[in-house]
């Protein structure tokens, strides 16, 4: 029987309908939409799942969904704020932390969770903490020198992604605010 | 770096041109897609290594609510189809030949649907003698799993050049070995998938995550019975590939039949225990037996291998992989008089394939151990042996590769450097060793007709931004980013006015696709041209506005210049609009093609197999707990040559990834199974290594310039594998004095053989 859940995912409210034992790495990718989480094992070793919720990292494919109830769940998609890189998205893009790409959520996930409670980790505590996240692309050498980079503080400017920038090139046009001031819609500054 | 001067765009440190959309998760793999009215298909598997099927029931799985289609054999044109000998159907036609198999299909409203409905397929078997181990295969009255294939040999190769007798009546000191390789997965973090739809008009689109779209489009019309372009294959991103996703497996072909018995768009993704099943095809597994012949000075003489590969139940690229194993180590050293006779044999497991290396990590974990051997033999430093032997530009191996650059020698001397070799040589502590092994590899193949080319089309649009149309395709190891530095290079426009276009078999010309490290070399090659033939559009159209001869114009920073006269400039956009409003209007865009200098090999397997050879050198040093057999690496050296680096990060990514599987290959990893029965298909108990298993690395690339390549490039993707477990293996003999001669090296293996050791 399918049950009514809501679901607290990067600060919006989702309300679906699910079967009680419906994993949340299910919920998040076919009932919400985002398909950034990935499922790469199904058994919790390999990390591609990683999500947090309330800031401890989870395997979304061992978590069931209707538990995570009137918490705070963070995917790969809350990561970037206003269009603008998180500094682990930014370090992972500049240290080449990814090649094919499917881990990388799950990496970038770990890796925030991991500085979110300690921002200061040793190379050593990286490497332990980041042992749960697979990744058969890269050796993990690129992936430990973009975490170590945030760590390091050597990430200097967050790039705007692209479509925020052209989005603000837009917004900028004079048509565009005259068209919001009839239209006596909220600002779009 | 020397490159980062010479170019403005090749040699530098470039993002990845697709990293924005990997980086916040909104790169759409094929699991992520979606079409209106999609089914989830799923297949029913042989439980039985061997079996008759007697009859199939689908009756009560059509029955079950929301269930749209069942398919078996019936529903196909049962046409075998394969890479090299078509020898596999999509689904099985009267017999199964290993656990895994696809027997049937079913295409439903959900996953749940799907496989209650595969529960209700009832399928007659009938039980048949099966057999497990290549070398029993190849005995007489051994079970036959393909009738008419006697003794279960698909393929032999007997190739002998010079005389080995006389080599080896020649030699100062011969040594004589086995080795046994595993059979390994490639293990892509995403298993292989594909959305199927079929349209009113007949045609089918497949959204795959394949390395190789035409081959699959060629494969698939195959199997399905229809034309080429009755199918059209779109690349998703692909998250990993290695070689596994080169369509020699039936899901993509099994979601195309559900889609149309169902005329649905049907959904097909391997679960990660049906991707170790019956997915991506394991590297090919060998037994090799290996006689060398050397002089005093360690210089080569004579070398007879004797190679059994298990081909599996079918055979995909498993005939190529033994022909590499068999004769490619000839071009990495000079040789004059070699032997080989392998055999690639049919048994009921599921078929290997092609993994990073193709056949070169099986060949070299036996050939560059024998060798080791023989330094230690003769007393001489491992690395002197490979220094006296190593070839040079100019070397034609004794099966017809000419070599044309080559900086193997430097690669040595790089690793011997990175390495501090010779101080800790000196300084050997107890229980602490070091090994080297070097390795050769292609840059593309010529084995698929009589064809080893790419072909591109760049169009620059009226903004002046330039699109390259390629098939080739980007399986996440950076070929999209590579090849738009190069067109950016040659055109004279920033790197963020290329894009590189979708593979999409409807809209691109025929490519290859990803494999034999190719893209680099033969694609950039295609590329460059492309962006050269535009380029010279742009510079006709400049110079009617310029009013200038087209060879006094240079293009930079997406501007055309007068030489000399700077500030009399037209922007790339300027030119492309020009050029196509106005009457009798024309775009520019330009198709470019590059087919290697190389040759197909003749019946005695004699010629020139690629336009270009890359090489290197790796060394370990490892230090070994005796107690526990336990084998620690302290550092990993790994030096390329792969001629002009086109992007250090995309180089750099390639070797350490490498270097990771070739780890995990010659240390941990391994299908193991009983009675054809996978015991450990799940990534709990099939270990991969993980971020604290990885020790320093140290890596370099040599100077180097080839001079067939795009601004001098060659191929790396492969290079990096191809000699790690036989490094580790020397290092932890001159540790212990032990060698294991079975992958992977477990502590187990090793204390079994310092026990034998210190018995005798
Ligand atoms: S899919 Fe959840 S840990 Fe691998
Ligand atoms: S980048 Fe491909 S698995 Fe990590």
């Amino acid at each position: 029987m399918k049950k009514h859940v809501v679901l607290n995912v990067n600060g919006e409210e989702h309300d679906i309908e699910i079967e009680p034992n419906r994993l949340l790495l299910h919920a998040l990718r076919d009932d919400i939409g985002l398909t950034g989480t990935k499922e790469g094992c199904s058994i919790g070793v390999c990390g591609a799942c990683s999500v947090t919720v309330d800031g401890r990292l989870v395997s979304s494919c061992l978590t069931l969904a209707i538990a995570c109830q009137g918490k705070e769940i963070t995917t790969i998609e809350g990561l970037a704020k206003d269009g603008r890189l998180h500094p682990l998205q930014q370090a992972f893009l500049e240290y080449g932390g990814f090649q094919c790409g499917i881990c990388t959520p799950g990496q970038i996930m770990a890796a925030k969770a991991l500085l979110d409670g300690n921002p200061n980790p040793s190379e050593e505590e990286v490497k332990e903490w980041m042992s749960g996240n697979l990744c058969r692309c890269t050796g993990y050498y690129k992936i430990l020198e973009s975490v170590m980079a945030v760590v390091q503080n050597k990430v200097r400017t967050e790039d705007l992604l692209p479509r925020e920038r052209i989005e603000a090139r837009i917004q900028s046009l004079d048509v565009y605010k005259a068209e919001a001031r009839t239209h006596g819609s909220k600002s779009h500054g | 770096m020397a490159e980062a001067e010479k170019f403005s765009v090749v040699g530098h440190r470039v993002t990845r041109v697709e990293g924005y959309e990997k980086v916040t998760g909104e790169a759409r793999y094929v699991g992520d897609l979606q079409l209106p009215g999609m089914l989830i298909g799923r297949i029913l598997r042989s439980p039985y290594p061997h079996a008759r099927i007697l009859n199939i029931d689908t009756s009560k799985a059509e029955k079950l609510r929301g269930v749209k289609a069942v398919v078996t054999a019936e529903d196909t044109v049962k046409r075998p189809w394969g890479a090299f000998f078509a020898d596999q159907y999509p689904l099985s036609v009267g017999k199964v030949r290993y656990v895994g198999e696809e027997v049937a299909a079913v295409a439903a409203l959900d996953p749940d649907v799907a496989e209650e409905a595969l529960n209700l397929i009832e399928v007659e078997y009938e039980e048949l003698p099966a057999v497990f181990d290549a070398e029993e295969a190849m005995q007489e009255g051994a079970p036959l799993v393909h009738e008419g294939k006697a003794r279960n040999i698909a393929m032999t190769i007997d190739v002998e050049r010079g005389s080995v007798e006389r080599a080896f009546a020649e030699s100062d000191v011969i040594v004589e070995d086995t080795f046994e390789s595993i059979p390994q997965w490639h293990c892509a973090i995403e298993t292989i998938g594909s959305v199927a739809d079929y349209a009113p008009n007949g045609k089918y689109t497949i959204h795959m995550n394949t390395q190789t779209l035409f081959s699959a489009r060629m494969r698939v019309a195959a199997a399905l019975g229809v034309r080429e372009t009755d199918v059209r294959i779109i690349q998703a991103a692909v998250g990993g590939g290695f070689g596994g996703k080169s369509c020699d497996d039936n899901n993509p072909i099994v979601a195309a039949i559900l889609a149309r018995k169902a005329r649905k768009p049907v959904k097909v993704i391997n679960s990660r225990e049906e991707e170790f099943l019956a997915g991506s095809r394991p590297r090919v597994n060998m037994k090799t037996w290996i006689r060398m012949g050397f002089k005093k000075d360690g210089q080569i003489r004579a070398k007879h291998l004797r190679i059994i590969a298990d081909n599996g139940a079918y055979s995909g690229k498993a005939p190529a992989i033994t022909g590499v194993a068999a004769l490619r180590h000839d071009t990495c050293y000079k040789y004059s008089d070699v032997k080989t006779q392998a055999y690639l044999v049919y048994t009921n497991k599921i078929p290997t394939g092609a993994f990073r290396g193709f056949g070169n990590p099986s060949a070299e974990w036996a050939v560059e151990q024998a060798i080791d051997e023989a330094a230690h033999e003769l007393g001489i430093d491992p690395l002197e042996i490979a220094r006296v032997n190593a070839v040079e530009p100019g070397y034609v191996s004794p099966h017809g590769n000419r070599v044309t650059s080559c900086e193997l020698k430097q690669c040595i001397d790089m690793a011997e450097k990175m390495m501090d070799w010779k101080q800790k040589r000196a300084a050997k502590k107890p229980k602490t060793g070091l090994g080297l092994a070097c390795t050769v590899h292609v840059s593309g193949k010529r084995h698929f007709g009589d064809y080893d080319g790419s072909s591109a089309t760049i169009k620059i649009n009226e903004d002046g931004k330039a699109l390259i149309l390629s098939g080739e395709g980007e399986v996440g190891q950076g070929a999209a980013t590579a090849l738009c530095q190069i067109a950016a290079e040659e055109l004279g426009i920033p790197m963020e006015d290329v894009e590189f276009s979708q593979a999409d078999t409807d809209l691109t010309t025929f490519c290859l696709g990803a494999f034999g490290s190719r893209l680099t070399y033969v694609a950039g090659n295609a590329v460059k041209d492309a962006a050269a033939k535009a380029k010279q559009q742009i510079l006709e159209m400049a110079s009617e506005m310029l009013e200038a001869s087209p060879d006094d114009l240079m293009v930079e920073g997406g501007k055309v210049y007068v030489k000399g006269a700077e500030a009399k400039a037209v922007t790339v956009a300027d030119v492309a609009r020009a050029r196509l409003f106005r009457r009798s209007g024309a775009p520019i865009v330009a198709s470019g093609s590059f087919d290697a200098d190389s040759v197909l090999p003749d019946e005695t397997r004699y010629g020139n197999e690629s336009g270009a050879y890359n090489f290197a050198c790796q060394a370990a040093e490892v230090e070994v707990d005796t107690e526990t057999g336990q084998v620690k690496v302290l550092k990993y050296v790994a030096a390329s040559d792969c001629g002009t680096v086109i992007n250090p990060i995309g180089a750099e990514g390639q070797v350490e990834g490498s270097v990771a599987q070739g780890l995990g290959y010659a240390l941990i990893e391994g299908l193991r199974m009983e009675e054809g029965r996978p015991i450990n298909p799940n990534f709990s108990d099939y270990r991969l290594p993980s971020m604290r298993d990885m020790p320093a690395l140290a890596h370099a690339f040599a100077k180097s310039y080839e001079p067939t390549g795009p601004f001098g490039a060659k191929g790396l993707g492969e290079l990096g594998m191809d000699p790690t477990a036989a490094v580790i293996s020397n290092a932890i003999f001159d540790a212990v004095g032990v060698r294991v001669r079975t992958l992977p090296i477990t502590p187990e293996k090793v204390l079994k053989a310092l026990t034998e050791k210190g018995k005798s």
